[in-house]
C-alpha cells in the first residue's frame, strides 16, 4: 500500500504537536494572559513560521532524494 | 463621508494594471492547453502567489477578521490551521497530481476510477460550488468598492464582473495566473500596511495586546478561563472544531488543485506551495491583528467616542450601504478609523484583488469542465473539439453573467451557502481524491456513493442548523441527541469530512476494486517518490 514519505509525518507531528502544546499551556498555565504572548506563539509561530518550515522541508527533502536517485 | 483622491487613484491604477496584464496575456495564447492550464509553464513564485489569491476568497479578507472580532482570540487558531493546510497538500495531493498532469479537475476521477461518467457527477458538484463562489466574489468586489470608494453597489458588481470577464476571456489561465499573482502581492501588502499602521498607533505588539484587553477583557480568553470570549469559543471541542474547519480544503478544492496542473514540473509544484505559504502566512498574521483590534479601532475612531458600541456602529454601516451583514464591515471600519486615505486606497485595491482572483479561478475550473469534459469528451460535440478556446470563453461569460445576475440582489442565504459549498466539495469529492491516490482499495462505487450521499446530506444538515437551530455552527443533531440546539458547537465541516471519508472507506471495502491497471498507475506510479 502506498504511504506518504516520512518527511510528511515529521511536518504533521511538528504542527499538530506544537498546537497541542500551546493549548495545553493555555489551559494549564494561562500563557494567553502573558502580554503579547499569543501574537508570538499563535500568530508568528503557528500561522507563519511553522507552516513555512513545513513547506520548506516538503520541497527540500524530496528534491534531495531525487538528486540522490540521479533525477532532476 | 467624501472619497479622497488617493482612494480613487489607487483603485483606477489597479484596474488598469489587471486589464493590461490580461491584454498582454492574450498575445501569448496559442493553444487550448495554454487556455486551460497556461501551457504548464507557470513558475513557482507566480503559481504560489496565484494559489494564495485564488484560494483565499473575500470571505478571508472580510469574514475572518469579523470572526476574530466576534469569537475572539481562539479563532486565530482556525486561521493558523488554514495556512498549515497548505504545506500538508504538498505531499498529499499536489506532487502526485502534477506528476499525472491532467487538464481538468474531472480528469483524475474519470481515469482513476475508470469511469468517464464521473465527469458529469464531479462536474455538477463543482459547478454548484462555482456559481456560489463566483457570486460571493462579485458581491465582495462591489462591497469593497461601495464601502471604501463609495461606488454604488450596482455599478460595482457590473464593473468588477466586466473586468474579470475581460482578462479571463482574453488570456484564460495565462492571464488568470499572472493577474492572480499580482493580486496576491497587492492584497498581502494592503493587509500588512493596515496591520502595521494599527500596531504603530497602539504602541507595538505589547501595546496592541494591552489595548485590546482593556477594550474587551474577554478577548484573549480561552475555554479554560472563567468567561470565554463567545459561545462559539466556549469549549475546547468548539476550538478544535474551528481549527479543523477549513484545514484540508487546500489539498482538495478544484480551484487550487487545477493550479498544481499549471506548473512546469513536480519540483515547481512543491516550491510553489512554499511561496503560497509564505505570502498567505504574512497575510493572515495581518488579518489576525486587524480582526483583534477591530472593536477597539471602531469604538475609539472618528465614528466612535465615549460609550460607543462597535456593533451598533457596524449596523449603521450596514443600514447605510444595504448589502451583506454587519460583521462584513468590521475590517473596513477598523482601517477607516486610521483616517489615512492611502491605506484605504490600497485596502480597496487589495479587497478587489482577492475577490477578482477567486472569481477568475472558479471560472477557469468550470469553463474547462464544461467545454472539455462535457462538450468534447462526453457529448462528443464537434464544435467543442474544433473551437475549444471560443467555447471556453463563451462558458466563462455565461458563468460570470449568472453570478452577476444573482449578485444584483443576493439572498443572504446564497452568500452563506458559499461556506456550505466549500465543505460539500471536500466531503463529497475529497475522499475520492485523496484515498484514490493513497489507497488501492478505493472503489468506483464508493466514489459515486460518497458524492451522491454527502452533497444532499450536507445541504440538509447545513440548512437545518442554520434555519431550525439558529446558526450553521451548531451541530445539526443537537436537538435530537441533546434536546438543546446549542449543546454542541461543531462547525458542520468537522463532522461532514470524517463522515465522507468513513462512508467512502466502508463502501470501498464492500464493493469491487477498480481495475488493476488504474490502481497501479495512481496508487503506485504517481505516489511513489512524491
Amino acid at each position: 500500500m502506498p504511504w506518504p514519505p516520512k518527511v510528511f509525518w515529521v511536518g504533521v507531528v511538528l504542527y499538530y504537536g506544537f498546537t497541542a502544546l500551546c493549548w495545553l499551556a493555555e489551559a494549564t498555565s494561562g500563557i494567553n494572559h502573558i502580554v503579547g504572548a499569543p501574537f508570538w506563539y499563535a500568530s508568528f509561530l503557528g500561522t507563519f513560521l511553522i507552516p513555512l518550515l513545513m513547506s520548506v522541508i516538503y520541497f527540500y527533502f524530496p528534491e534531495r532524494a531525487e538528486e540522490a536517485r540521479g533525477g532532476a | 463621508m467624501a472619497v479622497e483622491a488617493p482612494v480613487i487613484g489607487i483603485t483606477i491604477l489597479y484596474f488598469l494594471a489587471i486589464i493590461g496584464i490580461g491584454y498582454y496575456s492574450r498575445q501569448r495564447l496559442k493553444s487550448a492547453t495554454d487556455y486551460y492550464v497556461a501551457g504548464r509553464q507557470v513558475g513557482a513564485v507566480v503559481n504560489g502567489l496565484a494559489l494564495e489569491s485564488t484560494y483565499l476568497s473575500p470571505a478571508s479578507m472580510l469574514g475572518l477578521p469579523a470572526y476574530v472580532f466576534i469569537i475572539g482570540y481562539p479563532f486565530w487558531w482556525a486561521m493558523a490551521a488554514i495556512i498549515a493546510g497548505m504545506p500538508i497538500a504538498t505531499l498529499l495531493t499536489a506532487s502526485a497530481l502534477r506528476k499525472y498532469a491532467p487538464t481538468s479537475f474531472a480528469d483524475y476521477y474519470a481515469d482513476r476510477y475508470n469511469d468517464q461518467r464521473l465527469r458529469w457527477l464531479v462536474g455538477i458538484v463543482t459547478v454548484i460550488g462555482a456559481v456560489l463562489y463566483i457570486t460571493l466574489s462579485i458581491v465582495g468586489m462591489a462591497l469593497f468598492l461601495l464601502a471604501i470608494a463609495k461606488v454604488p453597489y450596482i455599478v460595482g458588481i457590473i464593473v468588477g464582473t466586466i473586468i474579470v470577464m475581460l482578462y479571463v476571456v482574453w488570456g484564460g489561465m495565462i492571464a488568470t495566473s499572472w493577474n492572480a499573482a499580482f493580486q496576491a502581492f497587492l492584497m498581502t501588502v494592503a493587509a500588512v500596511i493596515a496591520a502595521i499602521a494599527i500596531l504603530v498607533k497602539l504602541g507595538g505588539i505589547d501595546g496592541f495586546y494591552t489595548a485590546v484587553a482593556a477594550n474587551n477583557p474577554k478577548f484573549w480568553n480561552t475555554p479554560s478561563d472563567p468567561t470565554p470570549p463567545h459561545l462559539f469559543s466556549g469549549t475546547w471541542i468548539a476550538v478544535i472544531g474551528w481549527f479543523f474547519v477549513w484545514h484540508y480544503g487546500f489539498a482538495t478544492m478544484p480551484y487550487t488543485v487545477v493550479r498544481f496542473f499549471t506548473t512546469m514540473d513536480i519540483k515547481t509544484a512543491r516550491r510553489s506551495i512554499f511561496w503560497c505559504t509564505l505570502a498567505a502566512g504574512i497575510f493572515y498574521m495581518a488579518l489576525q491583528i486587524i480582526g483583534a483590534s477591530s472593536k477597539l479601532m471602531i469604538e475609539t475612531g472618528p465614528m466612535g467616542g465615549k460609550g460607543a458600541n462597535a456593533v451598533v456602529i457596524l449596523k449603521n454601516y450596514m443600514a447605510q450601504y444595504g448589502v451583506g451583514g454587519w460583521p462584513d464591515y468590521s475590517m473596513v471600519a477598523a482601517v477607516e478609523a486610521l483616517q489615512n486615505p492611502w491605506i484605504l486606497g490600497i485596502l480597496c485595491a487589495g479587497g478587489l484583488a482577492i475577490a477578482m482572483s477567486t472569481a477568475a479561478g472558479w471560472v477557469m475550473v468550470v469553463n474547462t469542465l464544461v467545454t472539455r469534459d462535457w462538450g468534447d469528451l462526453m457529448l462528443k460535440s464537434r464544435y467543442a473539439k474544433e473551437n475549444p478556446i471560443t467555447l471556453a470563453r463563451i462558458i466563462s461569460v455565461i458563468f460570470l453573467l449568472v453570478g452577476l445576475g444573482i449578485a444584483i440582489n443576493p439572498p443572504g442565504l446564497v452568500l452563506d451557502l458559499s461556506g456550505w459549498a466549500f465543505v460539500v466539495i471536500i466531503s463529497a469529492l475529497g475522499p475520492g481524491l485523496i484515498l484514490g491516490l493513497w489507497w488501492k482499495r478505493a472503489s468506483r462505487a464508493a466514489m459515486w456513493t460518497t458524492a451522491i450521499v454527502m452533497t444532499p446530506l450536507h445541504l440538509y444538515a447545513w440548512l437545518k442548523a442554520k434555519l431550525v437551530l439558529g446558526h450553521h455552527a451548531f451541530f445539526f443533531l443537537n436537538d435530537v441527541i441533546f434536546g438543546n440546539p446549542k449543546a454542541l458547537i461543531t462547525p458542520h465541516q468537522v463532522w461532514a469530512i470524517p463522515v465522507g471519508f468513513i462512508l467512502f472507506i466502508i463502501v470501498s471495502l464492500i464493493t469491487k476494486p477498480v481495475e488493476e491497471e488504474a490502481v497501479q498507475k495512481y496508487c503506485v506510479e504517481l505516489t511513489q517518490e512524491v
